[in-house]
């Protein structure tokens, strides 16, 4: 049992690490993204359409604190 | 658009991969190492689809997007399982093989898990999020999860060439990938270097991979510590 334990552990300690150096990496990114298999030639990204600036979030109009979500 | 260095680059890439499967094959050892196989056989069979969906629907259309990105999961899970039968070659002798497997599993839920959690936030597209999403994460945890091996096999002694070779390689291959990323977000006025440079990382992995089935022998044995000590 504690040895399945450990590797519960191990698993958590390899996730954390992952995503804190993935956040290291990609912190200061443009939103591209790592595509590692093969040689074919990366699409754009999906998360852009067109090379045009990101406008301002539409959920901000001023600096007032937002309001308690109107699902719940 | 991709252009002839483009296709060039990746169709060097797929033969290497089929390379790899060949110089397996002859050596003997493919079902020895039958996830690695299947991973770069896999990686064929993907290359030849997205080439078919790129002639047909264009580089920039939806079709080819989502066959790229979706295809990508897949291949990332596989080289994720080709990574976990590498542990269990150096933990053989162990006999932690179930510990091995266990883990791979719950790494392999808790990373879908995680990225999930991140794409509820997206309203639309949740599907597409999350299996780019989870195709990232897999690559960073597969990254880890190599640099441990390469600390296991050290401090187990591993000494075996052959495996070295491709833990090594693959470490390598994750390795220059994060590395080309970052710096293509340093130097963000190189981007047409750095367009020619990931592709040509892909090829690194298939040519050492290659190399050590056809050129190192199965019984060839090295110590690692040689590897790693700096000579004074």
């Amino acid at each position: 049992m504690s040895r399945k334990l450990v590797v519960v552990v191990l698993v958590m300690l390899v996730l954390v690490g992952a995503m804190s150096l993935k956040t290291v990496v990609v912190a200061h990114g443009d939103g591209s993204v790592i595509m590692a298999n093969g040689g074919a030639p990366l699409p754009p990204s999906p998360w852009k359409n067109g090379g045009a600036p990101l406008p301002p979030s539409p959920w901000k109009n001023g600096g007032a604190p937002l309001p308690p979500s109107p699902w719940k | 658009m991709p252009g002839l260095l483009d296709y060039s680059i990746w169709v060097l890439c797929t033969l290497f991969e089929a390379g790899v499967v060949i110089c397996a094959a002859r050596r003997g050892v493919f079902r020895r190492y039958l996830a690695l196989n299947l991973y770069m056989l896999a990686s064929i069979l993907v290359s030849i689809i997205r080439l078919k969906i790129l002639l047909a629907y264009g580089f920039g259309s939806a079709e080819y997007m989502y066959c790229y990105y979706y295809s990508d999961l897949l291949l990332t899970i596989g080289l994720y399982c080709a990574l976990m039968t590498l542990y269990v070659h150096v933990f053989e002798d162990l006999g932690a093989e179930q510990y091995v497997r266990l883990g791979a599993v719950l790494l392999l839920l808790g990373t879908a898990g995680f990225s999930f959690a991140i794409v509820q936030q997206f309203s639309t597209k949740i599907l597409s999020h999350f299996v780019v999403e989870v195709s990232q994460n897999l690559y960073f945890v597969g990254l880890v999860l190599t640099y441990v091996l390469w600390g296991a096999i050290l401090k187990l002694r591993e000494t075996r060439t052959r495996l070295i070779q491709l833990v090594l390689a693959l470490g390598l291959y994750f390795s220059l990938f994060a590395a080309s990323y970052a710096l293509r977000n340093l130097y963000p006025g190189s981007r047409g270097v750095w367009d020619y440079v990931t592709p040509l990382s892909g090829c690194i992995l298939p040519l050492a991979w290659g190399y050590a089935f056809w050129q190192v022998p199965e019984e060839a044995r090295t110590v690692p510590a040689h590897l790693v000590a700096v000579p004074r």
